[in-house]
């Protein structure tokens, strides 16, 4: 099997499986806010376990909650953050580009009353400076919303210039910043980069499914988005779960160390697709300085899920935003917008990389390319 | 006192010397239909059928709202009209009146917006010493006096107390309406030709409606058609069956067929020449299943290839009559029988027909018979035809 679908979710790795069992099989797994010794211990563990991953994303302990997915992380901030400072301004910016848990959070805003001014996006995915200047320039922007790297295409948002820019010109606004692709992929070092929101997903590291995090820099006030018994200091109440916690940070861990070594492999298999791919007619749509992780590629004569399916057959596994029926075609919101012409993107397919493919893996992957073209191409 | 099914059959007892054969199949596939809801006793006499639990007590004979599954079980057998969940009990006049207040009693807690009725009765056993009037009367001023709430209404009542006088006595109010029909298996198999779209379902529901028994058949282009989209063929299978009884798809592997196909015939003519090779394929899994007929959703003027010449062009391919039941019908008056079977849902999925690359822009709409011989001209049909049959997945369906 070659799985090049991991922006989609990854395997779990064999260490948090062992960290799972072991938190699971240890008493621990108490609630935490029990008062008997037992509850105790789980506070101290999960506090523990708090800590160690606010260090490891460049935080402090207090600035990091335990959510149940990225979406959820997402959802508190945007919505959080609106709710909580109604005073601080009527508009959003964001882009067309962003995942739909933010997207659809500014649709949510929108319905509430507030304006959500969208920056263009180029075809190399970044924000257009002037159209951002030119939104923030008409004043009142409460919340900038931006991804650090783009799950579709893994163009990389040149996240400094930009929260300069912002910094500079509505030095009140704050920025959510979506950086779900990016961990264990770049480096993130929370306390110097600038944004005083963010989100994490833990599936995605080769974490289980149902741990994300969200990050609010001290200072910066926010509503909880579930309310209940004022766990983790009232900001996401519900009994924590010391082994999603744990699971998640031991997945941290893992893709924390060695993050360069593993990029310049992770380049290797990428610049080699896309020098092959290219050869065979395809056209890159990723950027040529996105995050090595992600390449969204048209395949020429392929509509997006016919291909999908193709490489099915030679257990290849890849994703597609296209779905592709009779009736309608749904084709990528993200390539539109940063000016790919339709029937470009209603053939492409995104192939998503982690640490643990292989050269190998690309080789047979262009091998199988080869048979489909010979064997499925209408001409 | 038990609670029994009383079904009621329509087109059957029109019969004439051949009735009871009609009659048996209908009893047979009631108990095949009916079989998981425990140990039945079924019978008939004049045009109704009984259905009674042999156990004590069969929960799903409790009560109306119990009794609603198997129920519509009955309503998916063709040749039902309808069904009735009725209470059986002996005796006189007295435990008439006894039963009618407890029917009325749990009609009124589940409908309590309920305010007027009415009584109406039937006595095939002449030895009960009242008339059916007398029955009316007497029964319909107890319940009033018993129900002060309610008010008699001969025209439009909300609810109609039925009360029968045969061997036993039967009390019941409502029923519940089934597809009429004729019970299937009384006429020969027939080959449906199974899509994922809203017409073949439908075609399969209405000539299983008279009797016939199905087989299926799907051309699946997989990886130009998701196994999605099969899925989905199955699934609406599945529905159709819950009606017709077991039967087989066959799912022809069409992938390298329909390649070919493309790359040997013109664009325009595609889809004729394909439609042509399809019912080739059909025809014969048909004879080698023991199939009298194949069956199309085809309506009349639809799409580029249900124009008449297409159809007289896709017609003269095969021996065998195909049956279009929808020829004449408008599209929403099918969309309204796939809602009413339950397979427009499932119909609409957005699986279906990946393989755009296939369609032509612009099909010819009117083919002529030399366009189709010169399509055709470098075509080895009998070769593809047979690949078809061979590279088939033959899938049983169950309506369970």
């Amino acid at each position: 099997m070659i799985y090049f679908d991991n922006s989609a979710t990854t395997f779990v790795s064999d260490a948090v499986k062992a960290k799972i069992n072991e938190l699971m099989e240890d008493q621990l797994s108490a609630n935490p806010g029990a008062l008997h010794k037992l509850g105790n211990r789980a506070v101290e563990l999960y506090e523990g376990i708090r800590k160690e991953t606010a260090g490891l994303l460049g935080a402090k302990p207090e600035e990091i909650f335990f959510t149940s997915c990225a979406t959820e992380s997402a959802n508190t901030a945007i919505k959080g953050y609106m709710s909580r400072n109604k005073r601080a301004g009527n508009a959003v910016i964001s882009t067309r580009t962003e995942h739909k848990a933010t997207l659809e959070c500014l649709e949510y805003l929108t319905k509430l009353g507030y304006e959500i001014r969208y920056v263009k996006v180029g075809l190399d995915g970044k924000p257009v400076m002037e159209s951002l200047e030119e939104e923030l320039g008409k004043g009142d922007v409460a919340l900038a919303c931006f991804t650090l790297v783009n799950n579709e295409t893994g163009a990389v948002l040149p996240f400094a210039d930009i929260a300069k820019k912002i910094k500079a010109l509505s030095p009140s606004t704050v920025i959510y910043l979506d950086c779900v692709q990016a961990l264990g992929k770049m480096q993130i070092d929370l306390a110097s980069m600038g944004a005083d929101l963010c989100s994490f997903s833990g599936h995605k590291i080769h974490s289980v499914k149902g741990n994300g995090v969200l990050y609010v820099r001290n200072g910066v006030r926010i509503d909880p988005l579930i309310v209940g018994g004022g766990q983790q200091d009232g900001m996401r109440s519900g009994t924590q779960s010391p082994v999603l916690a744990g699971a998640f940070l031991e997945a941290l861990k893992e893709v924390s160390s060695g993050i360069d070594e593993a990029r310049e492999e992770v380049t290797l298999i990428n610049n080699y697709l896309r020098k092959e791919l290219a050869a065979r007619g395809a056209q890159i749509l990723s950027p040529d300085d996105a995050l090595p992780y992600v390449l969204n590629v048209s395949f020429r004569g392929f509509e997006s899920e016919t291909m999908l399916h193709c490489l099915e057959i030679y257990d290849i596994y890849v994703s597609t935003v296209s779905a592709c029926s009779a009736k309608q075609k749904k084709v990528s919101y993200v390539l539109l917008e940063m000016g790919v012409d339709r029937k470009t993107a209603a053939n492409a397919v995104r192939l998503s990389f982690s640490r643990h493919n292989t050269m190998d893996e690309a080789y047979e992957f262009i091998r199988h390319v080869d048979d489909i073209y010979e064997q499925f191409l209408i001409k | 006192m038990a609670n029994v099914l009383l079904a009621r059959m329509g087109e059957v007892t029109l019969k004439g010397l051949n009735r009871g054969s009609f009659e048996i199949q209908l009893k047979m596939n009631l108990k095949y239909r009916l079989k998981r809801f425990g140990n039945l006793k079924i019978y008939q006499s004049q045009s109704r059928i009984w259905i009674e639990p042999k156990e004590e007590d069969n929960p799903n004979f409790r009560s109306m709202a119990d009794a609603e599954d198997i129920m519509k079980a009955v309503c998916q057998v063709f040749g039902i009209v309808s069904v009735s969940l009725a209470r059986k009990f002996e005796g006189d006049f007295e435990s008439i009146k006894e039963n009618a207040v407890s029917c009325v009693k749990e009609l009124l807690e589940q409908n309590p917006g309920y305010q007027t009725f009415k009584v109406e009765s039937k006595r095939g056993n002449k030895t009960f010493p009242m008339t059916s009037p007398e029955i009316c009367d007497e029964l319909g001023g107890y319940l009033l006096d018993t129900f002060p709430e309610l008010k008699v209404k001969v025209k439009n009542p909300d609810f109609i107390v039925n009360v029968e006088i045969r061997e036993s006595n039967y009390i019941y109010s409502g029923k519940m309406m089934a597809h009429r029909g004729l019970p299937v298996g009384t006429c020969a198999k027939g080959m449906l030709l199974l899509s994922g779209g809203i017409d073949s379902p439908v075609a399969g529901f209405m000539m299983a409606s008279r009797g016939m028994p199905l087989d299926a058949v799907y051309f699946h282009s997989y990886p130009y058609t998701s196994d999605l989209a099969k899925q989905k063929v199955i699934d609406l299978a599945k529905i159709v069956s819950g009606y017709s009884g077991r039967m087989t798809l066959h799912v022809v592997n069409f992938t390298q067929i329909q390649l070919d196909l493309y790359k040997q015939s013109p664009q325009d003519m595609l889809t004729v020449t394909m439609r042509r090779v399809m019912l080739q394929i059909a025809e014969r899994l048909a004879i080698k299943y023991d199939c009298k007929c194949l069956i199309t959703g085809e309506s009349l003027g639809q799409v580029a290839s249900q124009t008449m010449e297409a159809i007289a062009a896709t017609n003269e391919v095969v021996k065998m009559p195909i049956l279009r039941p929808l020829i004449g019908m408008d599209k929403q008056a099918t969309c309204d029988i796939s809602r009413d079977i339950g397979a427009f849902e499932t119909s609409i999925l957005p699986y279906e027909d990946c393989c755009t690359v296939f369609v032509a822009k612009h099909p010819k709409t009117h083919p002529h018979p030399e366009d189709i011989i010169e399509a055709e001209k470098d075509l080895d049909i009998e070769d593809l035809v047979e690949r078809g049959v061979l590279g088939t997945e033959d899938i049983v369906i169950d309506p369970f």
